[in-house]
């Protein structure tokens, strides 16, 4: 007797190993999974490109039988870049989602994640920086690793790529997490032997770039770097050209900074330099490449922007949580699925990202790379890629 | 009580309060906006105080009014009797002073902000019952004091510096202490609401006191009136909270909708949908119901 139900365990294990865990009877017709997004306001152009990856992703996602066998919807909810309406929005989305994605931005996060929190709900806060998602985990995840582990190799690369470059200054601009992640910078242009200039603080406001441009050259830089927002850069490029400065490719660019108005306002002035980011557009995987002409095809012919993929993968990664946990949305069990689907996403191993496939352990993912490429005709061009430590 | 209700009642409150803050000083003409400073001042005071040093709620809120009257007095002492470009123009630079010292203090997050408040009494509904209770305590508190004021001879003074100052000095009125008086008072009050609208985020970030608070405030009182304090009362929760419950294709219009809901006003009724003439009609007639006579004090003619 004892034999034949040893027998009997031991097929059944092997039947779930063979299967994943038994998926449960789904319950709902349709996934719905709210996204706080800033589609209005002043960072709209961003928030409306996330809308465009999510809203691609579950397109993809139905065309190939959907999250469990049903479709998934993903529903825009506009936070205006307000707090204000953050906050209320959020409040509405813990009563009965599963689950979440954003919010956007860091303001709108701050002010609407501790809801998410107190309500035991994940939340995916897929462009912001390890800083601030840390702060609510286990309810949220980092997309990226902290600064400290990620810029200083990155930083340490770039500067040794030339020989000449001995002195580096950056322009920083005071918002959110820009301060830190010109900071992380530092100790890696320490480590390649590159003295490190007092930095140009770049205000918010700022609509002359002249005298700062005047003042970062007094000290007479050899490379610059540029933690502040795109078409800030693309002016002072330009500031820099018309005041003789030659060597374009000792200019780096920060990821926040490679967006469209980089190109739009830089034009030619921005050919040569380099930039860093998380989207390498010379991928080639047919995955990739239909994302990356769906993308040309709808953003005027215009490559993938960094942080482009972040929800895409996102949602991803939730349709793989709820089907890998037998999440079956049954209201009932609401607290108990929300719980499974963010255990899985802060661990998950091998994830099948749209460019590559990373770990993510305590809510961090491990292996992510970081890209330097250069710019060329407004096409970036593959100079190094930089894999960070597990 | 649901959590979308808490969140819409609780900064429905601060945008009543921060409303009255703006609307007190504007009875003499003063667009007093280093009440948006003020909240930030005290509001990132208020959470070192109890993220750092471990004192209690009660006692960083006394601070932030505190710190809020002592700024907005010293202010005050210099701008009290200013014309209104030149108040504009202190609170804007102060607006910016503001930012630039809390973007540079590492003890307050600088750029990233201040995470992780705590609950008040421990628990997420005594916090929000807690704040709720002192938020309404304080617009009914509030509330008295200006429909006090607006109905008191010092309200009368200041319809009459709303005017002409000149002509107001001539009578004997102290334009200078009047304007230390006001500016104080809604200084005071921008102080407390910064604290406690950062406890209601349980977080601060700059960008939770930017020009757009200054862009909401004013909506409200120009909406709503700014010859009464009922006019605030009245637009607060409905410019708030009408646009939450737009379909999702109609809030995206949200910005345009205040746009033209404001310039309508502005030219069809430029003082605003509550006037003092409406609301002295409105306590003539509850007077005549009552069986009491009419005030014989009428409050100050719509300007």
């Amino acid at each position: 007797m004892k034999k034949m139900m040893a027998v009997g365990v031991l097929v059944t294990m092997l039947f779930a190993a063979s299967t994943g865990i038994a998926q449960d009877k789904v319950v709902v017709t349709e996934w719905q999974i709210p996204f706080l997004n800033c589609l209005t306001g002043p960072l709209a152009s961003h928030g409306s490109m996330y809308q465009w990856s999510t809203n691609q992703a579950a397109a993809d996602i139905n065309k190939a039988g959907g999250i469990a066998g049903k479709p998934v919807r993903v529903i825009g909810v506009d936070t205006a870049n307000d707090p204000q309406k953050g906050t209320v929005e959020m409040a509405r989305i813990v009563k009965e989602s599963l689950v979440a994605l954003g919010p956007v931005p860091e303001p709108v996060i701050m002010a609407a994640m501790p809801i998410a929190v107190e309500n035991q709900m994940l939340s995916i806060t897929g462009t912001t920086s390890y800083e601030y998602a840390s702060k609510f985990f286990p309810w949220s995840v980092a997309w990226f690793p902290p600064y400290p582990k990620r810029f200083p190799p990155l930083a340490k690369a770039w500067a040794q790529e030339f020989s000449d470059m001995k002195q580096v200054i950056q322009f920083v601009e005071p918002y959110g997490p820009w301060p830190m992640m010109a900071d992380a910078h530092v100790a890696g242009l320490k480590e390649a032997g590159a003295n490190v200039l007092k930095p140009i603080e770049v205000p918010s406001d700022a609509v002359t770039f002249g005298p700062l441009v005047v003042k970062a050259l007094e000290q007479k830089p050899d490379g610059i770097i540029f933690a502040c927002n795109a078409e800030k850069i693309a002016k002072m490029i330009k500031e820099l050209k018309s005041r003789g400065w030659k060597k374009m490719d000792h200019l780096l660019v920060f990821s926040s900074g490679d967006d469209a108005p980089l190109y739009t306002v830089g034009g030619e002035d921005i050919n040569g330099i380099q930039v860093y980011n998380y989207v390498n557009p010379d991928t080639d995987s047919p995955r990739w490449n239909a994302f990356k002409s769906a993308f040309m095809k709808d953003h005027n012919g215009m490559p993938p922007f960094s942080l482009s993929t972040n929800y895409y993968d996102a949602l991803f990664m939730i349709k793989e949580a709820i089907e890998k946990t037998g999440v079956t949305g049954d209201p009932s069990k609401l607290k108990e699925e929300r719980k499974k689907i963010a255990d899985y996403c802060a661990n998950v191993k091998k994830f099948q990202g749209l460019m590559f496939n990373w770990d993510m352990k305590d809510g961090v993912p491990t292996n992510k790379p970081l890209y330097i490429f250069e710019i060329q005709g407004g096409k970036k061009k593959l100079v190094k890629e930089i894999k960070l430590a597990g | 009580m649901s959590l979308p209700l808490y969140y819409f009642l609780a900064i429905t409150a601060v945008n009543i309060l921060m409303s009255w803050a703006l609307y007190v000083p504007y009875r003499m003409a003063h667009l007093h906006f280093l009440i948006v400073a003020n909240m930030a001042i005290s509001g990132y005071t208020a959470a070192y105080m109890v993220l750092s040093l471990h004192l209690p709620f009660g006692l960083a809120l006394l601070a932030g009014f505190v710190l809020g009257a002592v700024i907005g007095f010293a202010v005050a002492l210099f701008i009290g009797d200013a014309p209104t470009f030149a108040v504009v123009i202190v609170g804007f630079t102060f607006i910016y002073i503001t930012r630039t010292v809390i973007e540079n203090t590492e003890a307050v997050g600088g750029t990233m902000g201040l995470f992780g408040l705590p609950n008040i009494g421990g628990s997420p509904s005594v916090h929000r019952w807690t704040i709720l209770a002192i938020l309404y305590g304080l617009v009914a508190l509030v509330g008295f004091l200006i429909h006090r004021f607006d109905h008191s001879q010092l309200g009368r003074a200041a319809s009459a510096a709303f005017i002409d100052k000149d002509l107001t000095t001539s009578l004997g009125i102290d334009i200078k202490k009047m304007g230390i008086l006001l500016q104080t008072f809604s200084c005071t009050l921008a102080g407390g609401c910064g604290v406690l609208y950062g406890f209601i985020y349980k977080s601060f970030h700059l960008d939770y006191f930017t020009f757009h608070v200054v862009g909401i405030l004013m909506t409200v009182i120009f909406v709503g009136g700014y010859t009464t304090l009922w006019g605030t009362l009245l637009a607060a929760p409905v410019l708030y909270g009408v646009p939450l419950l737009f379909p999702p294709e109609v809030a995206s219009w949200r910005i345009v909708i205040y746009g033209a809901l404001l310039i309508i006003v502005l030219v069809l009724k430029p003082e605003g949908f509550i006037t003092t003439r409406f609301v002295y009609g409105i306590e003539s007639f509850l007077s005549r119901k009552r069986g009491k006579r009419t005030p014989l004090t009428k409050p100050q003619e719509d300007v």
